[in-house]
């Protein structure tokens, strides 16, 4: 055996990251597999570690205003390296989130480009610069913000004001991302702020306060550009939180790349399968992938962070989708996880287990989450033991895991946990 | 009192429609009432009445409980077909049928679009005699494809089959082909609810009538009805009442206080499965288990696998399709289309057919023959059910209804209803000029001018003013703002699911992940409510439709359903939404 444990780590979200990095410190050798796009990739910017909505009802429950929660030291250290995100203070109020769908909402953190409305003085004033996109609508999403209640608790004014910030052709039109993607550009974000001087002029010269700009989520897709704005205007500038898919996804993905270059050996590669042979553990690569990676690898560990449904590490296969012709189809459970490995699956503190249907469970109920339980799609996932192992030198992160909140801050926290066991285990 | 109640009415009623004299023989000696005729349920029927009604002069209000085309109109298998289900125990209802998709056609051509269909016939015991009868039936049935323009059938070999159709299986033994046209039963009742109401019909959706009130002779005075979002009543004389609520129809006369089982319907649920794209070219039958006739159609912009027919004792504001009946559907259409089983189902939807009661019969061979029933023989002269029905003959029913009326008033108007255009059927415009005028693209463009027709050029003259609705709300469909906000403020729209009633937005694959909450603002605004009722509203669209989409859920669509939770739970809020208010 090396002097150094050798660790895999399937799945590069914000679960696989801190595997990866956890593991990289307590001294592994770290091999990770990229499968490209999850839910990390398509996440929004709000950073939570508890789903905010729990808190937000706990909170209202117990009659208690709303405050961070404390973290643990190593998942602040984490954020911290990562340099995407930016959490609040424990013990003082959230951060305060405007989302495209035209409510505010707290969170524990949030991607940098975000502004939080948490840090604006009492009888602020943001203003949303109208551009034509379909998403932003200023006028009704200055509207239906300032109707929030958090926004008159925050004591904050929202308004709309006239922009010409787009720049070239079809840009009405053009994903949100490419964009933000267009924002990297140094010479075409100082054409943004020189736009949005105009517009801070314009509205002042109405005698219009201004304290902070409010912009869809467009503000760059390696590094957030809201504070170079902000710094050139003089007050605050940041992104809504958007869909998913935008551009914070994209600046996450970029800030991984810089904080595991270093640390890891990446492999562009879906996973086929994880299998125990001779006592080892070897990781297949699936066969589509790029040539040069299809050899297999041995590991001393193993973490599968691999998702949740929405991540695409388990699947939803209905009993009859892949039948053969006349052939009853097999009393199965729907879900599978994307790869072969010597795990199991289940929900709700459970195995899932065979069905006495031939065509699988009923799935009328599953779908739509109701008050504040998750729905089964949300829910189901790997069953682990302690320490997130889930077999002996195989261990669970993020999403992956059973009955655990799709929060991020909860997926880097079982990142770490998973990583640095991982690292540590010897047979 | 306008103001009690959602009330939309054009403010210049078309001036060549001016009312003609009125004669109130019939009523003379009555109090003068309100309107002459109530009508309740705003589903083709209804909207039919009222459109006739008011097209030969009466003054006509409508009310609709939930939503127009809530119910079977707008669940149906989407179709004014010619009926050839019933040629064989009911060939008056397919004659009457063929006839009047010929009308629909001439004043409505927008909204009609061809679907051919194949019938494949498998191999088994008398299977070319069974070909050989098909062929004799289908003839019979050609007899009436003139009055629709469809064309006549064809006999195909096996071989022709599978080259129309690469994707049928099986041992096959011949097929046929016979011709039918879709329609969008939601359109068609908004055409006809707004047609009645630029003829001065007040229409009133989201409003039940709670009492229908009666005097002491038993004859209909008035209906008590209330406002199901603001909670705001009122009541309205009137001399008459039509009772057009199709499976509610027991419940509504109940409403009169009369036995339910006097307007008594046999509720007949069907299911349909809606499918990502047009997965083929040509509609194509095959049967199910228990050999009921199925079929998998291309329609609009998607595919629809129907339907079943099993008596519904539910609750009719929330039938919703079961996964068996998904798995029943689609294992049946399997058979001659294995590659329908991996197939995306993006959602199912669901409605409870009216039909004519009778006991001891099986659902598929009830009658869908349709009967008015005058409730004077139950003492309580004024009232009218109208029971059964479907939607390729509503104009004939209508027709019938308001001749009874006209008797009843003495009108002497005839019924034109026939000849004269539906908004949006009175000329064609070319959807690529429109696209090019309005900047959007082409497939948006021919989208917006399959449902609203000539009125595309009121949408249009609204983004001219204002070029930012041109945006897409909806990009599945689309839908513009322009659209969204010419339904909400013409078209009797209050919710987000008003809207896609009218425009199909958020029916696509994202399941409105995308477009709910920014429809559910551009409602509010429109309609003065404050933001976060819109928002509530987005949510309630999410939740309903999640649950017609999850009882068909595939690999592509799970993972699109948690994906859209999350995206809900990061911008809405679900518990926040049921605790907040």
């Amino acid at each position: 055996m090396n002097a150094r444990p050798r660790v895999v780590v399937i799945g590069a979200g914000a679960a696989g990251t801190a595997a990866c990095y956890a593991a990289h410190a307590a001294g592994a050798e770290v091999v990770l597999f990229d499968g490209g796009p999850g839910a990390t990739s398509l996440s929004t910017g709000a950073v939570d570690a508890t789903p905010w909505e729990q808190r937000a009802a706990a909170a209202a429950t117990l009659g208690l205003a709303l405050v961070a929660e404390p973290l643990p030291a190593e998942v602040e250290a984490f954020v911290t390296a990562l340099g995407c995100w930016q959490l609040v203070p424990a013990g003082g109020p959230p951060a305060w989130l405007a989302t495209e769908s035209g409510r505010l909402r707290s969170a524990r953190g949030h991607d940098r480009a975000l502004l939080s409305l948490a840090g604006l003085p009492h009888g602020a004033r943001v203003v949303l610069p109208r551009v034509e996109r379909a998403e932003w609508d200023a006028d009704a999403l200055a509207r239906a913000l300032a109707a929030d209640p958090a926004a008159r608790a925050l004591g904050v004014a929202l308004g709309a004001a006239d922009a010409d910030l787009l720049r070239l052709h079809g840009e009405e039109r053009i994903p949100a991302a490419d964009l933000a993607a267009r924002h990297d550009d140094p010479e075409r974000l100082a054409f943004l702020g020189a736009r949005l001087e105009r517009v801070v002029a314009d509205e002042r010269r109405r005698d219009r306060r201004v304290d902070a700009l409010l912009l869809g989520p467009w503000l760059g897709s390696r590094e957030a550009r809201a504070r170079e704005l902000g710094e050139r205007l003089g007050l605050c500038v940041g992104e809504v939180l958007g869909t998913l898919g935008g551009a914070p996804g994209l600046r996450l993905e970029a800030a991984r790349a810089r904080l595991l270059g270093p640390r890891v050996d990446l492999v562009p590669a879906r996973v086929r399968s994880v299998a125990r042979v001779d006592g080892e553990l070897v990781v297949r690569p699936a066969a589509s992938s790029r040539a040069g990676a299809g050899a297999p690898t041995r590991a001393d560990a193993v973490v599968l962070a691999t998702g949740g449904l929405a991540g695409g590490g388990i699947r939803y296969v209905a009993a009859e989708q892949d039948a053969p012709r006349g052939a009853p189809a097999r009393a199965r459970v729907p879900f599978a996880l994307s790869l072969e490995a010597p795990v199991r699956l289940g929900v709700h503190g459970e195995d899932l287990d065979i069905t006495s249907s031939t065509l699988g469970p009923s799935l009328d109920e599953v779908g739509w989450p109701t008050s504040a339980a998750p729905s089964l799609l949300e829910s189901v996932g790997l069953r682990a033991g302690p320490h997130r192992e889930l077999a002996p030198g195989i261990f669970g992160a993020g999403d992956a895991l059973a009955d655990r909140p799709r929060t991020l801050l909860g997926a880097v926290a079982t990142g770490l946990e998973a990583g640095r066991a991982a690292a540590e285990r010897r047979d | 009192m306008r103001r009690l109640c959602y009330t939309q009415t054009v403010k210049e009623p078309r001036a060549a429609l001016a009312r003609a004299p009125r004669t109130l023989a019939a009523t003379s000696g009555e109090s003068p009432r309100d309107v002459d005729v109530a009508i309740i349920g705003g589903g083709v029927n209804g909207t039919g009445v009222a459109r006739d009604a008011a097209m030969r002069g009466l003054r006509v209000a409508l009310f609709e409980r939930n939503d127009l085309a809530f119910g079977a109109s707008g669940n149906s298998s989407g179709m004014i077909h010619g009926g050839v289900r019933y040629l064989t125990y009911d060939p008056e209802v397919t004659e009457k049928s063929c006839r009047d998709s010929g009308h629909i056609q001439a004043i409505a051509p927008h909204l009609l679009f061809r679907i051919p269909f194949l019938m494949p016939v498998p191999r088994r015991r008398h299977a070319r005699i069974l070909a050989v009868l098909m062929d004799a039936f289908f003839a019979a049935y050609d007899r009436y494809q003139p009055l629709k323009r469809g064309k006549p059938h064809t006999r195909l070999t096996p071989e022709e089959l599978r080259q129309l159709e690469p994707g049928i299986e099986g041992d096959i033994v011949a097929a046929m082909t016979f011709d039918e046209w879709g329609i969008d039963g939601g359109r068609l009742c908004a055409a006809n609810a707004l047609d009645a109401a630029e003829r001065g019909a007040k229409v009133h959706v989201g409003v039940t009538v709670e009492q229908i009130e009666r005097d002491a002779d038993g004859a209909v005075t008035a209906v008590r009805y209330r406002d199901r979002h603001d909670g705001r009543g009122g009541r309205l004389t009137t001399h008459v009442v039509v009772n057009a609520t199709g499976a509610w129809a027991p419940i509504t006369a109940s409403l009169g206080a009369l036995a339910p089982v006097h307007a008594r319907v046999r509720p007949g649920k069907g299911i349909h499965v809606v499918l990502d794209r047009r997965v083929s070219n040509y509609a194509v039958m095959a049967e199910s288990i228990d050999r009921r006739a199925i079929f998998v159609e291309p329609w609009q912009n998607v595919s629809i696998i129907g339907t079943t027919d099993d008596d519904y004792y539910g609750d009719l504001d929330q039938v919703s399709a079961t996964t068996e009946e998904v798995r029943y559907l689609v294992e049946g259409i399997a058979r001659v289309l294995p590659s329908i089983r991996s197939a995306r189902i993006i959602g199912t939807y669901a409605g409870v057919r009216p039909t004519l009661h009778a006991w001891g019969k099986l659902e598929d061979q009830l009658s869908r023959e349709h009967e008015i029933i005058d409730h004077t023989a139950h003492g309580a002269p004024g009232l009218y059910s109208m029971i059964g029905g479907k939607l390729a003959s509503y104009r004939l029913f209508a027709e019938e209804m308001t001749d009874i009326l006209a008797r009843r008033f003495s009108l002497s108007s005839r019924c034109t209803t026939h000849r004269s255009p539906l908004p949006g059927g009175e000329a064609e415009v070319s959807p690529f000029a429109l696209a090019e005028r309005i900047g959007v693209d082409a497939v948006a463009a021919r989208r917006l001018v399959y449902r609203h027709g000539a009125r595309a050029e009121r949408i249009a003259e609204r983004i001219a003013r204002r070029p930012r609705e041109a945006l897409a709300v909806c990009t599945c469909e689309p839908v513009t703002e322009a659209e969204v906000r010419h339904v909400v403020r013409h078209e009797f729209a209050r919710t987000v699911g008003d809207v896609a009633r009218r425009t199909r937005l958020g029916l696509g694959p994202c399941g409105g992940v995308r477009c709910a909450a920014r429809c559910g603002a551009i409602v509010a605004e429109e309609r003065e409510l404050a933001p976060g009722a819109g928002a509530h509203q987005a949510l309630e669209f999410l939740r309903r439709q999640a649950r017609t989409r999850v009882v068909g859920l595939g690999p592509e669509q799970a993972q699109q359903e948690a994906l859209g939770i999350a995206t809900v739970r990061a911008q809405l809020g679900i518990a926040h939404d049921e605790a907040g208010e």
